[in-house]
């Protein structure tokens, strides 16, 4: 793909300077953040920090007060549909398939609209991916509205990899969700990004996640962006950030880590 | 739909221009060897399968064991790994491969590749006799549970008036302002519309007779008689049999239904008793505005049509009217107001998990709300008439 022609040390995404304000309240006080080709960016911050808005700013569904977005060194808004299309995909909280249509149709929409390929190769392709997010090719037959909480998320991921894009946004994509289902997104998105190359951005408030998939994380506090690795961040003298990773839910998150670092 | 998907086309042959999603493929090699150039993507998937069948065809009786080398690939994604892993499947040795498609051949390889299951299509004229048989089926359920939430509707609100303590004032107070009084501009405009298109019609038409003068009659009788309760029925049914749907199913679809059930309170007497009272006394009150309106509408007309002075035309109206065309139309309100608030209720407690759900439900109670108006409307022509009102 592209990304070996690039330098490898190039941010795929960056944010510079952004700026978020509501009315008088203001989101994000110039923050910046990049993401490296091939990494696990974890967001994450309290309820109410402006998680959603970052990832949507990212995306380029928001458009920030001040500063700007770098999608594959282009600024987010100037990329054209098509193209962002097999830039980026997105695994939004509820899913948001479209509940008209079946769950294969969902998937090979991207594809009806942007390639010529006949049916019968999208379809193949769309049970490709399905199995690929861990469904078998028989829900494609079923509609939205029949699928479990985990096969919703599983879908939605199936959908967000339709145009197999270089940058995969998860919002949540643990919440609402069983420890048993939840440990199995985990392990598909680190599969996803280790054979795929995929760069992900995940927002999230599931500490194992944060702990057995991120690379690094982004802080989310006070308007402002702390960006490292979980390791120097286990050491940082913020309260908030303290709490966050030594409170009691994150020693069982912990272990999780470590079982899967050493199973990896 | 249409719209997006031409400017989805336009920005797609912009960025071909630009080259951005330009990638190429080439096939070059003879006989059982041949070696693949360029990238494998999404975008050249047809391109390479048309190339490879024609290689596949050509040397369908080679014993020799046949190779790709991918030695030349710069890119692949999964839909080109799922075509490269047909090939494999088909005998065909992939070789060169390079260290960064080796993962993703592996991944994709490595499952099971089924294709989905074949959804089974039913002659049209099949699918014509069992939509038929479905639309029959569904209208006498329809039609069974009309009426037995209309009698449910009927007890909880009868016991609602034996026990008035059990009456929730405040929500009925609320439903009326509600329904009522947000409802007073839009059903008096409508009302002068209505009486003006009348007059108008009954001028033009009458004027040829020279009975024009009757047009005030007719705008009169018509509109206290039918047209001022009618047209304030379906406006009432539009928007307030609509709401009450839409609220009462997203309560539903959010589980608040249950919620009242496990506090022990009954969601018939919180919901729908209040609504179907506030609507059966604000229907009459804006019937009875509307044929204000109405009447006055026709005031309009005469003023500026037949030159008929205010003064004159009120006159003119108690002689072409008595107390019993006011009655004829107000009684009929209380009795539409009923069948609105009751299918609007209905509707929204039939409501099953979804958002979408509730838009569903809601076309068809403000669809059945209408048609029952109509109908029952004709049903008072026939009964009045044979009353001699």
């Amino acid at each position: 793909m592209n990304s070996k022609t690039r330098q490898h040390n190039e941010p795929i995404l960056s944010a510079r300077n952004i700026v978020n304000r509501f009315g008088k309240q203001e989101v994000h006080d110039r923050i910046s953040l990049e993401v490296m080709p091939g990494e696990i960016m974890g967001i994450v911050g309290g309820s109410g920090s402006g998680k959603t808005v970052l990832l949507r700013t990212l995306t380029g569904l928001h458009r920030p007060n001040d500063g700007e977005v770098l999608l594959n060194g282009k600024p987010v808004g100037s990329i054209g549909q098509a193209e962002r299309a097999s830039l980026i995909g997105v695994l939004f909280q509820q899913g948001a398939l479209f509940s008209s249509l079946s769950v294969a149709q969902n998937i090979m929409l991207p594809m009806r609209e942007y390639t010529d390929l006949p049916v019968e190769e999208q379809e193949r392709i769309a049970a490709m991916k399905l199995e690929l997010a861990g469904l078998s090719p028989d829900s494609g037959v079923k509609f939205p509205s029949e699928l479990s909480g985990g096969m919703v998320k599983r879908a939605a991921l199936a959908r967000a990899l339709a145009l197999d894009p270089r940058v995969l946004f998860l919002d949540e994509p643990t919440s609402d969700l069983d420890p048993v289902t939840a440990s199995g997104i985990d392990a598909l998105i680190a599969q996803l990004n280790r054979d795929l190359g995929i760069t992900v951005i995940i927002v999230t408030h599931d500490l194992t996640t944060l702990f057995s998939v991120c690379h690094r994380l982004a802080v989310l506090i006070d308007r402002k962006i702390t960006v490292a690795t979980l390791d120097k961040l286990m050491r940082s003298g913020h309260p908030w950030i303290h709490e966050f990773l030594h409170g009691p839910r994150a020693h069982g998150a912990m272990s999780a880590r470590r079982q899967s670092h050493g199973n990896g | 739909m249409s719209a997006s998907r031409s400017a989805l086309t336009g920005t797609q042959v912009s960025s071909k221009q630009a080259g951005t999603f330009s990638p190429t493929f080439a096939v070059s090699g003879e006989g059982d060897r041949l070696t693949v150039d360029g990238v494998l993507n999404i975008h050249t998937l047809a391109e390479a399968r048309d190339a490879l069948r024609h290689w596949l065809k050509q040397r369908k009786t080679a014993h020799a064991r046949r190779t790709l080398d991918l030695g030349n690939l710069s890119g692949l994604d999964t839909p080109g790994a799922l075509l490269l892993c047909g090939l494999q499947d088909k005998g065909i040795e992939l070789t060169g491969i390079r260290s960064e498609h080796k993962t993703l051949l592996d991944l994709v390889c490595g499952l099971e590749r089924k294709p989905l299951p074949k959804t089974e299509s039913v002659a049209r004229w099949r699918q014509l006799i069992v939509q038929v048989g479905r639309g029959t089926d569904s209208a006498w359920h329809d039609a069974l549970d009309i009426i037995t939430f209309v009698g449910r509707a009927a007890s909880a609100a009868s016991h609602a008036m034996i026990h008035p303590e059990t009456l929730r004032l405040s929500s009925i107070s609320r439903q009326v302002t509600e329904t009522g009084i947000n409802a007073l501009p839009i059903v008096g405009l409508l009302a002068v519309m209505i009486s003006i298109v009348i007059g108008y019609q009954g001028v033009v038409q009458m004027r040829s007779y020279g009975g024009e003068d009757f047009t005030i009659n007719l705008v009169a009788v018509s509109v206290l008689r039918e047209m001022g309760v009618l047209i304030t029925a379906i406006m009432v049914a539009g928007r307030s049999g609509s709401a009450f749907t839409a609220e009462i199913g997203v309560m539903k679809a959010r589980e608040e239904i249950d919620a009242l059930k496990v506090m022990g309170l009954e969601p018939m007497e919180m919901l729908v008793v209040p609504r179907l009272i506030a609507l059966v006394i604000t229907l009459p009150l804006l019937t009875f505005f509307s044929d204000i309106m109405g009447l006055l509408g026709g005031a309009v007309i005469s003023q500026s049509l037949l030159h008929v002075a205010p003064l004159q035309y009120v006159d003119r109206v108690h002689q072409a009217i008595d107390s019993s065309d006011l009655f004829v139309g107000l009684i009929k309100a209380p009795v539409f107001a009923f069948f609105i608030a009751v299918i609007g209720c209905m509707h929204g407690l039939r409501v099953r998990g979804s958002a979408e759900s509730v838009g569903r439900e809601t076309t068809r109670a403000v669809v059945k709300a209408i048609f029952l108006v109509i109908v029952l409307d004709a049903f008072f022509s026939i009964l009045f008439e044979n009353l001699d009102l």
